[in-house]
């Protein structure tokens, strides 16, 4: 019974973190389409570990063989990293050029291969330079262009630029 | 004849009804805190926070001693969290808050010509469904089609400073005889609070700044902190709202239990603004330095805004945004 109610205990203060507002220094998750996220294996091609949000750009291949070259930033900023434990030495080598990862990404809300990393893992499935583990999302691995925003929505995202 | 197993299930039963009714009730608190927040909008200024204390110290303690870390979040250093200390307003996100008052016809012009990226999407359904919420809080734009002066790392003024510290980012106050320092762990700023007797300048004088000249006193435990002389180039805080170098900030910061610093705020600008306007009241929570470390070095984070950096991070941003 202490055990089942510590893991009730457990999960009441594990929603409450989740449910804790983010603290984005920039307003950066407006331009992606967090409410779709999905996933693809990359290999890291650049990162930066740098304010306001870490940046990153990553090759993916897909079906056809071709090479996808993206470009993304972090949603998780390098003092919320720090704080976690990924200060910058260990984060910088866990992403060195060449590194393969897992990353949980939405794209940009006008499409392109443009997104947001909420978060990613490693070979062995370890959450790394992050914060977030439940995070949701869709396998789009080797998919061409991942998971695009329709016309539509591009289209709307347009919209709001004018 | 009731048997040894039947109790055992019994009891597992129990524990997991028990344990649905907690999660249950915190869900309740949480919803039911949501609610009051739009219910008790413009709380500030009246002295109390309408959310109960999650403090349970009753050591005694120096009321008139505001010195310590700072955090809205207390659970990001594994301490217990504070529900009264998260941001209760209407949108998600870290900001002034309370009533917008109407403003002048001079404020709406430079309400208009700042486009900021917090709040909810412009002309999204979002925005769209919840006409309740001031439109600063219904204009947001991707950071590459807007202005936010921190995007090239200007500096962001006493009132953002104040109002976006804590959730993640941490604020200190340094407590002298004759003077209080604040410090900011976002964009690594600080103000300092005379505490000496001295009267404002008159701002006609002297230089703008953006985090103005301040001078304090006790009433009763309250510390009142007033501030002029402001650099009109801040904004209030993150949704883009003006102020204008006439604006006059009133602070009441009072320390209401022993981990508790509970602020109310009102700013009084007849340039922009046609009658005062009071922020929502925030909260924050005492963090033990101890607590507060990054590789065994206790205390804030030089976290600054790098304009090197920042121009990096926008040809990021400006792809995501489809401006190049």
């Amino acid at each position: 019974m202490r055990t089942l109610l510590a893991r009730a205990l457990g999960l009441c203060v594990g929603l409450l973190l989740i449910c804790a507002p983010i603290g984005a220094h920039h307003g950066s998750a407006i331009s992606y389409d967090t409410a779709h996220l999905w996933t693809t294996w990359a290999t890291v091609t650049e990162f930066n570990y740098l304010n306001p949000h870490p940046s990153m750009t990553f090759d993916r291949v897909v079906q056809d063989g071709k090479v996808e070259h993206w470009v993304s930033e972090l949603l998780t900023n390098p003092s919320e990293l720090a704080r976690a434990g990924w200060t910058k030495g260990r984060s910088v080598e866990a992403l060195k050029p060449g590194t393969k990862v897992k990353l949980f990404i939405g794209t940009s809300r006008v499409g392109g291969f443009s997104g947001i990393v909420m978060k990613l893992e490693n070979e062995k499935g370890e959450n790394i330079v992050g914060l977030r583990d439940n995070v949701k999302a869709v396998d789009k691995d080797g998919v061409p262009g991942g998971l695009q925003p329709s016309p539509e929505e591009i289209k709307e995202a347009e919209n709001d630029k004018k | 004849m009731i048997r040894n197993s039947d109790c055992r299930r019994f009891s597992l039963r129990t524990a997991k009804a028990l344990a649905l009714l907690a999660i249950l009730a915190v869900f309740l608190a949480q919803s039911a805190l949501a609610q009051n927040a739009a219910a008790a909008a413009n709380a500030g200024a009246n002295g109390a926070s309408p959310y109960p204390s999650s403090d349970t110290d009753t050591r005694s303690y120096d009321k008139h001693d505001l010195s310590g870390l700072w955090s809205r979040n207390p659970a990001q250093f594994k301490l217990p969290a504070c529900p009264e200390c998260r941001e209760h307003g209407p949108v998600p996100g870290y900001g002034y808050h309370g009533n917008t008052p109407a403003r002048t016809p001079e404020g709406e012009k430079r309400f208009q010509a700042n486009k900021p990226s917090r709040g909810f999407d412009l002309g999204s359904k979002d925005a769209n469904a919840h006409p309740e919420v001031d439109i600063g809080m219904r204009r947001a734009v991707p950071p590459a089609r807007g202005n936010d002066p921190q995007a090239a790392c200007n500096p962001l003024g006493a009132t953002r400073l104040v109002t976006f510290s804590g959730g993640g980012a941490s604020m200190e106050m340094i407590q002298l005889k004759d003077r209080l320092f604040q410090r900011f762990e976002w964009t690594w700023d600080h103000r300092e609070i005379w505490m000496d007797g001295r009267k404002l300048p008159n701002v006609a004088d002297y230089l703008p700044r953006y985090n103005g000249y301040s001078i304090a006193k006790w009433d009763g435990d309250t510390l009142v902190v007033t501030t002029t002389g402001f650099d009109d180039r801040a904004w209030v805080d993150h949704y883009g709202y003006p102020i204008s170098d006439q604006m006059v900030l009133e602070e009441r910061y009072k320390r209401i239990s022993p981990n508790r610093l509970q602020l109310d705020m009102t700013i009084t600008d007849p340039v922009i603004y046609k009658g005062p306007w009071h922020g929502d009241t925030k909260v924050w929570a005492l963090i033990p330095k101890e607590s507060m470390t990054v590789g065994g070095w206790s205390g804030l984070l030089e976290d600054r805004c790098i304009p090197t950096d920042e121009s990096l991070f926008n040809k990021f941003r400006d792809v995501a945004g489809g401006k190049r």
